[in-house]
């Protein structure tokens, strides 16, 4: 990683969490019982919205890092339940509330264990609170401006897989798979793309790339890559030509699974039956403590089957169909978007900035993070 | 065991009678043109070159620093990799070694530390979220069951490593100075400087391990035959190395059963007539079929001997398929002798169990990104010769000496560890490798 890219990166999380946030949703639900002029939903939504390359967990951090520079906590054990009683806020506020919670247990658990490792100690005996409250701001940051370098490294590690004369399919315009393809047209790679547009709705996704994947489209054309873009219906018909799917994820689950938008879970059983590879290309920052049964086990209240008859229809006037469409009730945050579960068996393997890793490895990795 | 004694065709037994005579860079060379010439070839008969190599060259260095030690290691095995890229067995060795390295480093350097390392669950947090090139810090954990795991101690996750907090932390940019200590077990803080004997000594013993590992795996897969087959079952084999051979001899010391042996058309034969060396043959220290045929009949076993095309005709009968890989791979995939894959297929089509025999030193922590780079290709003539002078004219004809066969049709790894499930195989590869070295031969795959 070049030092230059890495202060840049570093610099842009700086910005984005001195940045004031503003008060723009104040009938929103969190429910902060102590520090109540601190509103950490509001704080993360607009941190994702302003910064288009931050993840969902890193925003969560950042959030609870700003929480702790807004109302300093003056104890150990203030500042353990201010974490918690904001995440648990946050977590309640939205309506799938995986990703970030990836992202505020990894940031509580490193708290717990930075003020529980010896240095910290030693500190705390000689100096007073606000040492260890600054240390912990500080490497806070550090560390979201270095979990955004992940993406780069996985591109390095995802490029290798994308080899001369392969096709790959992609779909939900991930922002780390794009990362992966840029870096492999970079490096002069022959390859095409397929890419599996949404049918429904342009989809608001968080990013400024572009609306529902054009921006990486048309920026994989700008660089030869040859894309051909086709609608879910297709995917199956494609798949003969394909090399590879490669898809992007909310959440890595412990199993090895993957929590991500709606119309994974198909397009990976289609590519199983087809016998093409599935990677899944995903910051190990996303890996959550999370051990789903299936579909139904996560959660998340989303309303992806919404079983009508005559009487349903008469009282909300018309919407014929609704089956198989996302009902909106949240307006418009931009990570609202329905999900599925694609299980371990369908993946082949999941690519993170720690290498290669089959779904089974999954919960190492999370051991190796947690503990 | 080493192949044939006649020391005078070039090979492993003439290299490794050489090594100790020759300066280290003759031997480097040497072994580099005995490996692009494929005078040496094999996972096994590589790896035991690689190792007797690579203590020479530790044990005669004049390095006082650990860093150095690292960089001379790696360039020499890089150039060894370098000579023969599908051979990942040398890297597989390599990478133990620098481990080796490494870990006696970080113990001297614990030591150093005064004993942070001991305290507290977060200096057992050292995490592999960090990039795969970052330089080799001590933050890096190889696995839970690591004796030793005290690192430094802010080293919480390297995800975070909170510099604010580093003030005292011992370990600077790591080997800018890294003195080495006593043995393991000696007093903390008696170390000094110049102490980097101490520390060499330990990483050479390591190797003779290693080395002694190599010598001792096949004997030690063998010891798990018991557990494997059974009275009057059916056993089919495939181009069976000494390995199996050994792995069947054990239990049909106890047992009564049958093996089919597939003959492998059309490699069987033709190094040997190709070259009239016997030396190279696909693999150092693959069994000669007459003789793994009369060794078993000897001991008792019935063996019948069938073409590769009835393999799937018998499999219905077949109770087991024993598989011995070339090198494994990071997703439980095997890299095998052509028609492997065939036949595991066809194993799996009638729900019969194939298993692996695999030393540990096979397991390669290399992710098949591109798996076609691992498959060597032989000489065609051995498919249509040259007699067919008008059909050669028309054609291409293409003779991979090996197969990639996938980890889903692969029910079982036996390894001298014990048996594996092939989804496990990554726990036994973090076990012997450490993340900072995995990386190491980027040019392998790209």
């Amino acid at each position: 990683m070049a030092s230059s890219s890495t202060k840049a990166a570093a610099a842009a999380a700086q910005s984005s969490l001195t940045t004031p946030p503003p008060e723009e949703r104040p009938s929103s639900p969190p429910k902060n019982k102590d520090n109540s002029d601190f509103d950490i939903l509001a704080t993360y939504t607009h941190l994702l919205s302003t910064t288009p390359t931050l993840t969902m967990p890193l925003a969560a951090i950042a959030s609870l890092i700003k929480l702790l520079t807004h109302s300093p906590p003056s104890t150990t054990s203030e500042t353990l339940s201010l974490l918690s009683t904001h995440s648990a806020a946050l977590k309640r506020a939205l309506r799938n509330p995986i990703a970030c919670t990836a992202g505020t247990d990894l940031f509580q658990r490193y708290i717990i264990s930075t003020l529980q490792s010896p240095v910290s100690l030693q500190t705390r005996s000689t100096g007073d609170f606000t040492t260890t409250r600054d240390g912990l701001v500080a490497s806070g940051e550090q560390f979201v401006a270095r979990a955004q370098e992940a993406r780069g490294v996985i591109a390095t590690i995802g490029g290798k897989l994308v080899q001369d004369g392969s096709t790959v399919l992609t779909a939900g315009d991930s922002r780390v798979v794009s990362a992966v393809l840029d870096a492999a047209a970079d490096k002069g790679v022959k390859f095409r793309v397929v890419y599996v547009r949404d049918s429904g709705t342009p989809s608001s996704s968080s990013d400024a790339s572009g609306v529902g994947g054009d921006g990486m489209v048309a920026r994989l054309r700008g660089k030869g890559v040859a894309v051909a873009v086709i609608g879910p219906s297709a995917t199956a018909y494609s798949l003969g030509k394909v090399t590879m799917v490669m898809v992007g994820a909310e959440g890595v689950v412990e199993n090895g699974g993957i929590v991500s938008r709606l119309g994974t879970y198909q397009l990976a059983m289609l590519a199983k039956s087809a016998r093409k590879p599935v990677y899944v290309v995903a910051e190990s920052h996303k890996f959550v403590r999370l051990y789903p049964l299936g579909q139904y086990d996560l959660p998340i209240q989303q309303t992806v089957l919404d079983f009508r008859d005559r009487t349903d229809d008469a009282d909300e006037g018309n919407v014929p169909g609704g089956t198989g469409e996302e009902k909106r009730s949240g307006g418009g945050e931009g990570d609202e978007e329905a999900v599925d579960y694609t299980p371990p068996e369908l993946i082949t393997a999941l690519v993170t900035e720690t290498g290669v890793h089959i779904p089974s490895a999954v919960s190492e990795e999370l051991i190796k993070i947690w503990y | 065991m080493p192949p044939p004694a006649g020391t005078l065709t070039p090979g492993l037994a003439s290299f490794l009678s050489s090594l100790k005579s020759s300066p280290i860079e003759t031997s480097v060379e040497s072994l580099v043109s005995l490996l692009r010439r494929r005078q040496i070839r094999g996972s096994r008969s590589c790896a035991i070159a690689t190792a007797h190599l690579l203590r020479m060259v530790l044990r005669n260095i004049p390095v006082r620093d650990v860093t150095k030690l690292i960089d001379r290691v790696q360039q020499i095995g890089q150039r060894l990799a370098e000579a023969q890229p599908k051979e990942l067995a040398i890297g597989n060795i390599l990478r133990r070694i620098l481990g080796l390295i490494r870990d006696e480093a970080e113990e001297d350097r614990d030591r150093e530390a005064g004993g942070y390392g001991e305290t507290g669950i977060g200096s057992r947090n050292a995490t592999s979220i960090t990039s795969p090139d970052r330089q080799p810090g001590p933050t890096e954990k190889r696995s839970l069951l690591a004796p030793n795991t005290s690192t430094t101690a802010p080293a919480i996750t390297s995800l975070f490593s909170p510099v604010p907090l580093k003030s005292a932390s011992p370990t600077s940019t790591p080997g800018t100075h890294t003195p080495g200590g006593g043995s393991p077990i000696a007093a903390p803080l008696s170390s000094t400087p110049n102490t980097a004997q101490d520390l060499r000594a330990e990483v050479v013993e390591g190797v003779q391990e290693i080395i002694d590992e190599l010598n001792q795996a096949d004997d030690q897969i063998a010891g798990y035959a018991i557990d494997h087959i059974h009275s009057s079952e059916v056993v089919l084999t495939y181009r069976p190395s000494m390995t199996v051979q050994r792995f069947i001899l054990k239990a049909a010391a106890k047992r009564k059963f049958t093996v089919i042996h597939a003959g492998p058309f059309p490699n069987d034969h033709w190094p040997r007539r190709l070259a009239g060396n016997p030396n190279t043959s696909l693999d150092d220290d693959e069994g000669n079929p007459e003789r793994f045929q009369k060794s078993l009949t000897v001991a008792g076993v019935t063996v019948v001997m069938i073409p590769f095309s009835a393999v799937f005709a018998l499999m219905s009968r077949t109770s087991k398929v024993i598989l011995d890989p070339h090198i494994v791979l990071a997703d439980g995939s095997l890299v095998a002798p052509a028609g492997a894959r065939a036949m595991a297929q066809a194993a799996s089509m009638h729900q019969t169990p194939v298993i692996v025999l695999s030393g540990v030193y096979k397991l390669s922590p290399v992710y098949p990104s591109d798996v076609k780079t691992l498959i060597e290709t032989g000489n065609p003539s051995s498919v249509v010769g040259y007699d067919q002078g008008s059909l050669l004219e028309k054609i291409d004809i293409k003779n991979p000496l090996f197969d990639h066969v996938p980890a889903d049709i692969v029910d079982l790894y036996i390894t001298n560890l014990g048996g594996h499930a092939p989804s496990y195989l990554y726990r036994i590869i973090a076990d012997h490798y450490r993340n900072e070295d995995i990386h190491l031969m980027r040019s392998d795959l790209e």
